[in-house]
């Protein structure tokens, strides 16, 4: 069996930083979720098709299974367990509780970092829009209207409110 | 759950010379990695295992997206999606952006890189479509120094380029098309996301109606992508109508050899490179 | 009957209850892939790369010697005791009809690519691959058989050696009618047909993951995605030889199962592992490639169908034979092919009636359920059947099912049991109308390359399989001094939102807020039976269990109220959590005080106020549902586009609109899939599975659903369900590739008689067309 070595690094999630010692094989997902406990990111497909893995970089959709995690040492990760500040959840997570955009919820934290990264860079968006953004996530359960009624909705009242997050 | 990969040595040059060096040391056992889209994903079927990977994602002034002197210049390190922000990629190299636009998944396109997507060498692939249409070049960097090469000659057979081991491609170039030059990239798939079945980017330089130069592209119908030349030279020098289009697209069609596998058959893929052909076109003279 | 005004929380749109929407959409809810144990070793499976083999030899010492490695086991280490991994002998059916069991947890003899032949556990994942890599398999190729047709050829490769030319059933219709040959002579149309359906696969974004654990006791904890918890419990029991109550199933979030996971896959080889390791838990994580290879797809058959019509279009007689695609082992192909007879000749009303099904095994990944369990495959041959014979008739499809329809008191499907409730005549009217049927279909076709077409198709199931299986559900409820209540139940958890619809249910009995319901489940210790997630069973079975336990409850908590009221229980009521006096409201006291001082009644008369019922199920009340699509079909490149779907549901009373809408919309992805790009490919060569991912099995995205749908609910009650409410979960997707097959006919004149409806198989049909 090949050597296997481990490097520090130090890897910046949801605002925190984290030191952890890493082989190079080792994907950012699987750090996440073993070295980390950050268990939110799921993976499926493991060959770039599903998006499951969706985390953002510096504020970017990227597939988490198939990025080396000592590649994004120093940089901005976010995953789901990012999005609610304290205990107020964002407006999207809100949202998509109350429009029943969740069935299983394997693909929902995907989903939901796709959309905070879309809103990010188009406040205001068309549904054609939305289905082309979010076209990188595979659901199975819901069919992705609902997924897609939410976004609209939440992007609109992110808007009303100015404000990303919903009070507790 | 998603298979972990088997382990490698990893390095990370910090310079075009010494990522030429490592991979040369190595030869068959190393392989580059930029985004690592296609790269990991094949690792992880078990279809390569390389003892080692040499990262270039810490090389400095290989991201990049920019026009100079009339060529479009794309870094090895620029994502796909930065080529789809891109304004100048939007507003003067439309076939490019199309291709580019017509890949679904936004976390595909930022984790891997546009020359990665080059580099796989499938003939299914959107951007060398719309590159090689375009009269792309690529910018390759090696032990014996620096080459240039028409993407047209890139390609050698299914996952075969011209690189030779310690060589990597740093940068595509694209001539800024003409303002005559009008294009259009089409393509059939099984469901949104999935590889083309067949693509097609056609650049045709129109002058009073009159076809002066073509690019007529065919790619998933032969190991390489190609420019269909019969059908480029039923197009050129000649007035554009619905007569010439068909003729064109027909052309087109008898080159391509096609195959048949799980997305499509040979017969269907045939057909549709004259629909496609047609169709493009067709969109083309419409305006 | 309540009325619908009279209700407050049943048919409300509610989100999902906090303790379940929160968990998910902040990530902290535990799936079956992020269970982590103490002291926890990774196995793995090795399997046959041949689809038909004699094992020779196995040498597992190097394996062994690898550090890390903590177990190797073969079928030398492995309980000689054959299970089906559909669960055996059927307990369930009422027929009492035994399947025969026909698979090891790790083979002696491989009869598919996939097929287990080993397994490893080890310290991590790295380790564990290695040394498969280090066990030594002599295998004797023998010659291998994929289809039907080759399976059942005289000279074909035996795979079993109970099944003589490789049948693994021969089953009749069991509720044969009439005299169908006679019949058939005094119709005057008869049309037959013949169709292959899709092995279509769940293909449930979550990878098939189970953790085993043995404690010291000899205990065995399992966390399985199954959706059957108990019936798997039973048959863990039974192969390893422990009581019952030796094996607890704890089940997590479940990311979608679809009918996939009725079956059980690597819990029987992690509890092997586990028990060469006790203390230290083994998790068994299939990749997604092992998922598309080696979990039950879809059961595909061909089914011929015959119906002979008056010329009025009264049906009067039907026959169907089916041929089932079973794989290697019978698995769950052994009842979902059959089963297809009785979806499809007890849907119409039919005096002559009889069909038969042969099972046959091949050497192919094994084949199951799928959300639809038959009914599916059986619509897509009976619904393209009936437009068929609407043509030949001249009579409106339309109009061909609404005079054959069954009505209330008819026996159903499954079985000589009177049909509670029906409205599919409703769902197929308001259908038309809402797609604009009769307008569009009288419109002269378009004459350019781009072809429209509108199709449709109807159908029944089931609210749980009674009177072909037992039905039965049980639930407790008890009160917490704080005036919520613990709900303790356990039907398995794939995210269709039932524990929402369950805290309905009984919020709605128990006069308190959903939200007040707190939902204890996913242990097989700790609730009391309930048979599972299946056959669209648990809002109806499971509900009614519900719905008698909190009636039991209330009960209990007006006795008490009364009581500290100093009145009779029967002048009492209960409302947003609070009793009051009926003929004066102002008097009363809150549920919080109630059950606080019955808990902690220091009057010697302390009680912990709680209800519990069994309910099995002796009744049928099917859902019914009509599907219209309206395609495009691109005559240039055999493209299908779906433009509209209505689907219009009688599943009772609805109590949850947005989870049920969430339901159809999901079946409606699923459907267009299987029409149109969802193909489960097989190597003729090898034998392996090629569409073993994502890239290669093609599910809807975003970008692929028709722009136009409409949900429609006819929302009456039905007699026998909680509150009225029938099942919903497969009639989601039941009728749309009939729908999406028959519009394609309306649009072009062309009927492709398998699926996936491709372009390809389109526009080589269109240019055959041309030339004839």
């Amino acid at each position: 069996m090949k050597k296997r070595e481990k490097t520090r690094i130090r890897l910046i999630v949801n605002g925190e930083p984290y030191e952890v010692e890493v082989e190079p094989h080792k994907t950012l997902l699987e750090v996440l979720r073993d070295d980390l406990n950050l268990t939110g990111t799921k993976g499926s497909c493991g060959v770039g098709e599903c998006g499951t893995c969706t985390v953002l970089v510096d504020g970017k959709p990227m597939l988490s299974c198939l990025t080396l995690a000592i590649t994004v040492r120093d940089r901005n990760i976010t995953t789901i367990e990012g999005l609610a500040k304290d205990s107020k959840l964002h407006i999207l997570q809100k949202i998509f509780l109350e429009k029943g955009a969740v069935q299983c919820g394997f693909c929902t934290p995907s989903m939901l970092l796709t959309a905070k990264a879309l809103l990010d860079e188009n406040p205001n968006p068309t549904r054609q829009e939305v289905i082309d953004y979010l076209s990188g996530v595979l659901c199975r359960c819901t069919g992705y209207v609902k997924i897609v009624d939410a976004v609209l909705a939440a992007a609109e009242e992110i808007r009303r409110r100015g404000s990303e997050y919903a009070e507790e | 759950m998603v298979r972990t990969l088997e382990p490698f040595e990893y390095y990370e040059p910090t310079s075009i010379k010494e990522a030429s060096d490592l991979l040369q040391s190595f030869g068959e056992k190393a392989r580059i990695i930029a985004g690592g889209v296609d790269l990991l994903a094949r690792m992880r079927r078990r279809e390569i295992t390389p003892d080692a990977l040499v990262s270039i994602k810490f090389i400095p002034g290989l991201d990049f997206v920019e026009e100079a002197d009339g060529q479009l210049r794309i870094g090895a390190l620029a994502s796909i999606r930065s080529v789809e922000l891109s304004k100048v990629v939007q507003e003067a190299y439309p076939l490019l952006y199309e291709a580019v636009h017509s890949i679904h998944s936004i976390q595909v396109k930022n984790t891997g890189t546009l020359i990665g997507n080059l580099c796989i060498a499938t003939p299914a692939s959107d951007i060398a479509a719309a590159l090689i249409a375009l009269d792309a070049k690529v910018k390759i960097a090696g032990p014996s120094g620096e080459r240039t090469v028409p993407l047209e000659e890139f390609y050698l057979g299914v996952r075969k380029t011209v690189l030779q081991p310690g060589e990597f491609v740093t940068e595509v170039m694209v001539p800024r098309p003409s303002s005559e030059a009008k294009g259009a990239f089409l393509k059939l798939v099984r469901n949104a996301t999935d590889i083309a079945k067949v693509n097609v980017a056609v650049l045709l330089t129109v002058k009073n109606g009159v076809c002066e130069d073509a690019r007529v592209v065919l790619g998933s119908v032969a190991p390489v992508i190609f420019r269909a030349k019969k059908a480029e030279e039923a197009l050129k020098g000649k007035s554009l109508d619905e007569k010439v289009a068909v003729e064109a697209a027909a052309a087109a069609a008898e080159e391509a050899k096609p195959i048949t596998d799980i997305r499509s058959t040979a017969e269907y893929r045939r057909e549709m490179s004259r629909v496609l052909t047609l169709r493009a076109i067709r969109r083309i003279m419409e305006g | 009957m309540q009325r619908s005004e009279e209700l407050r929380w049943v048919g409300k749109y509610i989100p999902p209850l906090k303790m379940e929407g929160i968990p998910k959409v902040t990530g902290a809810a535990k799936y079956t892939i992020d269970v982590k144990l103490p002291g926890m070793l990774i196995g793995k499976v090795l399997r046959s790369p041949y689809p038909h083999a004699k094992i020779k030899r196995i040498d597992t010492s190097k394996a062994e010697k690898l550090p890390g490695v903590k177990a190797v086991i073969t079928f030398k280490d492995i309980p000689k005791v054959k299970y089906t991994s559909s669960f055996r002998d059927l307990p369930m059916a009422t027929s009492r009809r035994l399947q025969p069991p026909d698979q090891y947890v790790l083979t002696d003899k491989a009869r598919y690519v996939g097929d287990p032949v080993a397994a490893v556990s080890a310290v991590d994942a790295e380790t564990a691959e290695e040394a498969l890599k280090l066990i030594e398999v002599e295998y004797e190729p023998l010659p291998a058989v994929f289809t039907i047709d080759d399976a059942l050829k005289p000279d074909a490769p035996q795979i079993h050696d109970h099944a003589k030319g490789n049948i693994a059933a021969q089953v009749k219709y069991p509720f044969a009618a009439g005299d169908v040959e006679k019949a058939f002579q005094e119709a005057d149309v008869v049309v037959e047909d013949t169709f292959m359906t899709l092995r279509q696969v769940g293909a449930h974004l979550e990878p098939q993951c189970v953790t085993a654990l043995v404690e010291p006791t000899g205990k065995v904890k399992i966390w399985s995605p199954n959706q059957l918890p108990f019936p798997c419990r039973r048959e863990i029991a039974k192969i390893f030889g422990l009581p019952e109550s030796m094996v607890e199933i704890i089940t997590p979030f479940v990311g979608g199962s679809f009918g996939t996971r009725l079956s059980m896959y690597n819990e029987p080889i992690a509890v092997a592992l586990a028990m060469k390791t006790p203390g230290r838990p083994v998790k068994i994580e299939y990749t997604k490639e092992e998922d598309f290879s080696n979990l039950e797809t879809r059961t595909a058959s061909r089914i011929t169908v015959k119906m002979g019509f008056k010329k009025d279009g009264t049906l009067i007689a039907m026959q169907m034979k089916v041929l089932t695609w079973a794989g290697a082992y019978a698995a769950r192909a052994y009842l979902a092919g059959p089963i297809a007879l009785m979806w499809g000749m007890g849907h119409y009303r039919c005096p002559n009636r009889d069909g038969e099904c042969t099972v046959v095994y091949t050497n192919t990944t094994p084949a199951g359920a799928m959300r639809g369990y038959g009914n599916v495959a059986a619509s897509c041959a009976v619904e393209q059947v009936m437009d068929e014979a609407a043509e030949k008739l001249g009579i409106d499809p339309v109009e061909l099912r609404l005079k054959n329809l069954k009505r209330p008191g008819d026996d159903s499907n499954l079985g000589p049991c009177p049909i509670e409730s029906t409205y599919e005549d409703e769902c197929i009217k308001i259908g038309a109308e809402r797609i604009g049927w009769w307008e569009k279909r009288k419109l002269k076709k378009a004459e350019g390359p781009r072809r429209r077409g509108l199709g449709m198709a109807a159908m029944m199931h089931c609210s749980g399989a009674w009177p072909l299986l037992i039905e039965h559900s049980n639930a407790i409820i008890k009160f917490n001094e704080d005036g919520t209540v613990n709900l303790i139940i356990n039907p398995a958890f794939p995210g269709t939102h039932i524990w929402t619809t369950l805290a309905q249910i009984a919020a709605e009995e128990l006069g308190i807020k959903p939200e007040d319901v707190r939902i204890v489940t996913g242990s097989t210790d700790v609730a009391m039976f309930d048979l599972g997630s299946h056959a669209s069973r648990s809002t109806y079975v499971t509900g009614n269990a519900v719905l008698e336990a909190a009636r039991e409850a209330k009960w209990q908590l007006l006795e008490r109220a009364a009581k500290m009221l100093g009145v009779t229980p029967e002048e009492l009521d209960v409302k947003d959590s609070r009793v009051f006096l009926k003929a004066d409201p102002s008097k009363g006291l809150t549920v919080e005080e109630v059950a606080r001082n019955t808990i902690w009644n220091l009057e010697g008369e302390a009680q912990n106020i709680s209800g519990k019922a069994s309910w099995s199920s002796k009744y049928c009340s099917p859902p019914t549902a009509a599907y219209f699509v309206e395609v495009e079909v691109d005559t240039e490149t055999g493209e299908v586009k779906v433009l509209k779907v209505v689907v219009v549901v009688d599943c009772g009373r609805v109590i949850n609109p947005n989870a049920v809408e969430g339901q159809i919309h999901g079946g409606i992805a699923q459907g267009i899939g299987y029409a149109l790009c969802e193909d489960f490919v097989i190597n003729q060569k090898t034998g392996a599975v090629e569409s073993n991912n994502y890239n290669l099995y093609r599910i809807p995205t975003t970008v692929d659903m028709p722009k136009d749908i409409e949900v429609i609910f006819i929302n009456k009650p039905d007699p026998k369900g909680p509150f009225g409410a029938k099942g919903v979960g497969e009639p989601a997707l039941v009728g749309i590739p009939a729908a999406i097959a028959n519009a394609i006919y309306d649009a072009v004149g062309i009927r492709i008689k398998d699926f996936p409806i491709t372009p390809e198989k389109i526009l080589k049909a269109l240019k055959e067309k041309q030339s004839a």
